[in-house]
């Protein structure tokens, strides 16, 4: 008798749980899944629900232009590759010294290391532009590069830190008492075990790149087009089925390059027991 | 000697970038004092900041941003936290769900306000909703909830884009204390509720506090969305500063880097929390080993 009510109770909290987690997904998928049908989409008028016409105008408007797409293609994703295969490169060197060694200045250093997350890219970027513009940096490409990298480095030390503190410097000790040299002992032992987490920092700093519009706007001064530079016009003169198309297209193409970077990461840790990360 | 130089030669590229940022900073905070030789200002002053504290347009777009940023940071953090223990506890900490928490993080501000034209605009999906449910009979009756002088569709991109962050930066920690600590407290006694009360969420209480300070000083400081969102008056702080930045008369440049200076005053106290947070989040938790 006593159980049944407290059953009762118990099965109502759930359904509240997933009533609340399926409304927290929906609520995720619903815009993405709107932005889809707008990129087919030729006639939505007010009020209707579902449009009235579909074509495939946007996608064929964009793909007719295809020389402007590939520039655009290239640039963007060889910016924010630059930048995350960078950012994973200078955050492992960083992540080391920070975690392995013992020197003065090491917390002002992990200070200003992690003090870009804090400070906003707008502030930096109209700080910075003057010294951009006299080294001659302003409006190229490698100027964007430097820029970003300095927003996105501080997400891939704080993944990297982690990843290093886990892994320690026990085993790689052990390579060098085995006769190892220094060089080796990194890149044969340390370096297969951190690529999970390798993979996670390329990931966040290639799509803190990627994201950026403000800082790209002002240090590659519309010289230097990626994708958020090109998207804001079409927002801002409503062209909606363009916007969305560049969206899907791009988003589409994140996702690609994440896999690809996957693949790689996994083809070079593949010989490698992972099971000592723990 | 050689392992003693070890980690200055790792740091090189690093503190090369610091330095190009502290540039940033420091030229941001001397143009905010007036201070531009190229234009003929040399005096120190204080003028430009008493300027943006007193001058109606300015003090607004401090107040509005402010609020933006306090409602976005504020509500993104309570509701992660939330879901994140809902999904803690459903054991949801891998697979399908989280592959759909990390979806909005991949995707860029910019998109997220195409989002929120596509949903909230008075063209948008809720207003036909609305329409289609009889509770408003045409579209000039949906409440505008972009290019809004109160934020609101700022803040609902905010929370779309950032309640998904906070469960992404906890779970992890909160799946590992909730598994380990949480447990034991069960067995002692303590009930479901209680347990994520006075041993969860106090031991994660300093990851979630800088997953609030990131996202405050984060929607302080951003461009994109007010930028497509906001509304005509009042603009918000950095897009007011970018106004002035590019003013044709170039002694506006110091009322921008006074309102960039606002901003660096609050993220700075912003940081040294967050940094203060994170030394004793990895003591406790290396003294909890």
């Amino acid at each position: 008798m006593r159980e049944e009510p407290e059953k009762a109770v118990k099965k109502r909290r759930f359904m509240i749980t997933d009533i609340i987690l399926i409304m927290f997904v929906l609520a995720i998928i619903l815009p993405v899944a709107v932005m889809l049908v707008w990129t087919v989409t030729e006639r939505w008028a007010w009020p209707d629900l579902w449009p009235q016409v579909f074509s495939l105008r946007a996608l064929d408007g964009i793909f007719q232009r295809s020389e402007v797409l590939t520039k655009l293609f290239a640039s963007s994703i060889i910016i924010s590759s630059a930048v995350a295969l960078l950012s994973v490169a200078i955050g492992t060197m960083t992540a080391r010294a920070l975690v392995l060694y013992e020197f003065p200045g090491k917390g002002l250093v992990y200070f200003l290391t992690v003090l870009p997350f804090m400070v906003p890219a707008t502030v930096f970027a109209m700080g910075v532009q003057i010294t951009f513009i006299k080294l001659g940096l302003n409006n190229t490409v490698a100027g964007v590069v430097i820029a970003h990298l300095i927003c996105s480095l501080p997400y891939g030390v704080r993944l990297l830190m982690d990843g290093t503190a886990a892994v320690g410097a026990r085993l790689e000790e052990q390579a060098r008492v085995l006769g190892a040299s220094a060089g080796q002992a990194f890149f044969r032992v340390t370096l297969p075990i951190l690529i999970p987490v390798i993979l996670s920092a390329f990931c966040m700093s290639y799509i803190v790149s990627f994201s950026q519009y403000f800082l790209t706007l002002l240090i590659g001064g519309g010289q230097v087009k990626t994708f958020t530079i090109v998207m804001v016009p079409y927002l801002q003169s409503g062209d909606r089925n363009i916007a969305c198309a560049y969206s899907v297209i791009f988003l589409c193409i994140t996702l690609a390059v994440f896999a690809i970077f996957e693949k790689i990461a996994d083809r070079w840790s593949r010989n490698t027991d992972t099971a000592f990360y723990t | 000697m050689q392992r003693k130089l070890t980690p200055y030669i790792l740091l090189v590229p690093q503190i090369v970038l610091t330095i190009f940022f502290l540039i940033g900073l420091i030229t941001g905070i001397t143009q905010s004092l007036g201070v531009i030789p190229a234009f003929g200002l040399r005096e120190p002053t204080l003028f430009y900041y008493k300027e943006i504290l007193t001058k109606p347009d300015m003090v607004n777009s401090v107040l509005y941003s402010l609020r933006i940023a306090l409602f976005s940071a504020l509500f993104s953090t309570a509701a992660g936290v939330l879901l994140c223990a809902l999904l803690v506890n459903g054991c949801r900490t891998k697979g399908k769900m989280m592959r759909i928490v990390q979806l909005p993080i991949i995707v860029p501000h910019v998109v997220v306000a195409l989002f929120a034209i596509n949903i909230c605009s008075q063209n948008g999906l809720l207003a036909r909703l609305a329409y289609a449910f009889g509770l408003i009979g045409e579209q000039q009756q949906f409440p505008a909830l972009i290019y809004d002088a109160g934020g609101f569709g700022i803040i609902l991109a905010y929370l779309w884009k950032e309640i998904p962050f906070i469960i992404y930066f906890v779970i992890a920690l909160m799946a590992n204390i909730d598994g380990k600590l949480g447990e034991a407290a069960v067995n002692l006694g303590a009930g479901k509720v209680q347990t994520f009360l006075r041993v969860t969420l106090p031991l994660c209480a300093s990851t979630i506090s800088s997953g609030f300070l990131i996202i405050f000083v984060f929607a302080l400081g951003a461009y994109e969305l007010p930028f497509i969102l906001g509304a005509t008056t009042p603009k918000a702080l950095p897009v007011q500063a970018y106004i002035q930045y590019t003013h044709p008369d170039l002694r506006n440049r110091p009322y921008a880097m006074a309102l960039n200076g606002l901003i660096i005053v609050i993220s700075l106290v912003c940081a040294g929390l967050y940094f203060i947070l994170m030394t004793r989040s990895q003591k406790k938790l290396a003294g909890k080993k």
